[in-house]
């Protein structure tokens, strides 16, 4: 294998006595947008400020292009951050605040003007070089932000969740031009967000971070459709998990045995695990049918309709299983069923066998 | 009740700083204007004073002493405090308060206690020579008191808190990431000094140092017991027209020209550092 052009290597930082990331593991190719998706206090932060050069790890190495970066200081690293908290400089003009890394850099001035003029282009803030940071909107100043990280054509850009401050309109609009300049400069971008619409809408790969560890690493899709652990199965999509234990394991196949005795059959099985553990299955809300029959090869369960709710494009059910946990099901707008459903009705869920997923608790 | 209550609320304004009006009016601006009157009346009409001052070399003198110890002591000031101000900014809360309540308790010691103080450490059998002494450092005790130098050590001391009060109030208010964004730029350490926290900090040095340098060119107490009499400042200079020479021209000229510039420097820095009403 080729050495990958960023690489992440066992990186571990403790603070005291609290672990905040372990033995965190990662490539990432040149001109990749990945993305660090997680709960606060993740450790998804921690590894972009060591990254960064704001801490330093207490074990790892981070290495680009197999060089290590960690013996470099920040301002000597010629890494572009962007950063949550609006951190343009205020009493600098926008123009100055984007020429601020050439000027450090002792750049001449006609070459300054120049950059600074693609900058701004490329944020399309043509014409604002004059104007004061205070005298912009918040997504205005994350825009100058970007231009100031990316005026100098640093190699690798960091986003510490550059869009957090915005309402939810700008920050659409402004991830929209995230991407327009990923694909314009072909930077490598390591984006930290906890929202994970952001990321699937901007990221090439994302790497799921749970309690200082990298839960998964893989593309939106990938992800959704091949949830490795329980927590990225939560926390990417709506799942529904109905809790049980594995009544028997064949291979990478379980089935499952509820509580009032009711099985599923060959369920697709992540880790490893014995008949008679606890586990769950984990099915996705669009992926689930509702039919009048029981479906084939046991990839089906009765429920009884609790509650229907009209949500325009589809009627939401409530149902309860027969051991009694609760399950959402969706009936898109125009299913036979959903004009003649009613409370009580006894009915059936059914999914393809691969839509489904067993989880071993503990 | 808030709908009546606000234009009353602006309107009563002057009546609630009439008090302290009429205080200045009694006991500062009437006074000055009088000191200002004698200045140009005695002994005979005239600007005479104000020649004797500007012209004579021995007041030359003074006045140069004046403005080369505020300027020293000033500069000084700027240098030791904003350090502190900046540590004081970053460290633990806590250890924040316990040495800010330090600064905060020299400056409700006696003043007098204080500089006389200076004076035991500062004396040529003094706790300072005596220990550079003992180090081997120096062979000869050092002349510390009678002169400017211990003027500016007892008055910098004095100073500190002035100065790193509005220090610590703007560097309060940088966010320490435009310091680590400065850093990702590609600024050094110097460089982020120079280019973003000083010009952050900026107004407090300003507002900081105006206070310190005016109170500097007006300081009597410090200047009397540590500069000796040679060393003659302007307060001193003043005391000593009105007290032993009973000149009461001379010295509300001197103490007229001081005023002109305490004033011409407040504008200055008005005109450079407040911030201007925002605009929207």
């Amino acid at each position: 294998m080729t050495t990958p052009y960023l690489h992440i290597n066992g990186i571990r930082k403790v603070f005291g006595e609290v672990v905040a990331t372990d033995h965190v593991e990662l490539s990432i190719a040149e001109g990749e947008f990945m993305t660090f998706l997680g709960p606060s206090g993740s450790g998804k932060s921690t590894t972009l400020y060591i990254l960064a050069g704001f801490q330093d790890p207490s074990a790892g190495d981070i290495t680009i292009r197999g060089k290590s970066i960690l013996s470099t200081p920040s301002h000597k690293r010629n890494i572009g951050m962007v950063f949550q908290r609006y951190t343009l400089f205020p009493h600098l003009s926008v123009g100055e605040n984007v020429a601020f890394p050439l000027r450090v850099r002792r750049m001449g001035k006609s070459e300054v003007d120049a950059r600074v003029k693609r900058a701004l282009k490329l944020v399309r803030l043509e014409g604002f070089e004059d104007r004061m940071p205070a005298k912009m909107s918040g997504g205005q100043q994350q825009r100058v932000a970007l231009a100031r990280a990316l005026v100098y054509d640093p190699p690798v850009l960091l986003m510490d969740e550059p869009l957090s401050a915005l309402d939810k309109k700008l920050r659409e609009e402004i991830q929209f031009e995230i991407r327009r300049i990923h694909q314009e400069t072909g930077v490598t971008i390591l984006y930290v967000t906890h929202d994970q619409e952001e990321a699937l809408r901007l990221s090439d790969r994302i790497a799921i971070f749970n309690k200082g560890k990298i839960e998964q690493v893989g593309t939106g899709p990938e992800l959704y459709a091949n949830p490795a652990t329980h927590f990225v199965a939560d926390f990417i999509g709506d799942s529904a998990f109905l809790a049980g234990e594995l009544a028997s394991v064949s291979g990478e196949r379980a089935a499952l045995r509820f509580a009032d005795g009711t099985t599923v059959a060959a369920v697709p099985l992540h880790g490893s695990g014995r008949a008679g553990q606890a586990a769950e299955l984990m099915l996705r809300p669009e992926r689930i049918e509702l039919a009048t029959e029981p479906g084939p090869e046991g990839a089906s369960l009765p429920v009884t309709v609790e509650d229907m709710t009209f949500l325009g494009n589809n009627t939401t059910l409530a149902a309860r299983t027969p051991w009694g946990a609760a399950l959402s099901v969706r009936l898109n707008f125009g299913h036979p069923l959903a004009a003649n459903v009613a409370r009580g009705d006894r009915l059936h869920i059914r999914w393809s066998p691969e839509a489904a997923h067993a989880f071993v608790r503990g | 009740m808030s709908i009546t209550l606000a234009p009353k609320r602006r309107g009563s304004g002057l009546g609630l700083a009439m008090p302290a009006i009429l205080l200045l009016l009694a006991f500062f601006v009437v006074p000055v204007a009088l000191l200002l009157l004698r200045s140009v009346t005695e002994p005979e009409p005239g600007l005479h004073n104000y020649r004797t001052l500007i012209g004579s070399a021995t007041y030359a003198k003074v006045f140069f002493n004046t403005f080369f110890v505020a300027g020293v002591v000033t500069l000084v000031t700027v240098l030791v405090a904003f350090p502190v101000a900046w540590a004081l900014a970053i460290m633990p809360q806590r250890w924040a308060s316990v040495i800010f309540a330090v600064i905060l308790l020299s400056m409700w010691t006696n003043l007098l206690a204080r500089t006389y103080a200076w004076m035991v450490l500062l004396q040529q059998t003094g706790l300072i020579n005596r220990s550079l002494m003992a180090l081997g450092i120096i062979d000869q005790p050092l002349q510390l008191t009678n002169n400017l130098i211990g003027v500016t050590i007892g008055m910098v001391y004095i100073m500190l808190p002035f100065m790193i009060l509005p220090l610590l109030g703007v560097i309060r208010k940088i966010d320490p990431a435009i310091l680590q964004a400065a850093a990702l730029c590609g600024a050094s350490k110097g460089q982020a000094l120079f280019r973003v926290l000083l010009p952050l900090a900026a107004p407090g040095i300003a507002s900081g140092g105006l206070m310190v340098f005016v109170m500097s060119l007006g300081y009597f107490v410090t200047p009397a017991l540590l500069g000796g009499t040679a060393n003659m400042m302007l307060a001193e200079m003043i005391a000593q027209q009105v007290q032993s020479l009973v000149n009461w021209g001379m010295g509300g000229a001197a103490a007229f020209i001081l005023l002109i510039v305490t004033l011409g420097l407040y504008a200055v820095q008005l005109r450079f550092f407040e911030p201007k009403p925002e605009v929207r």
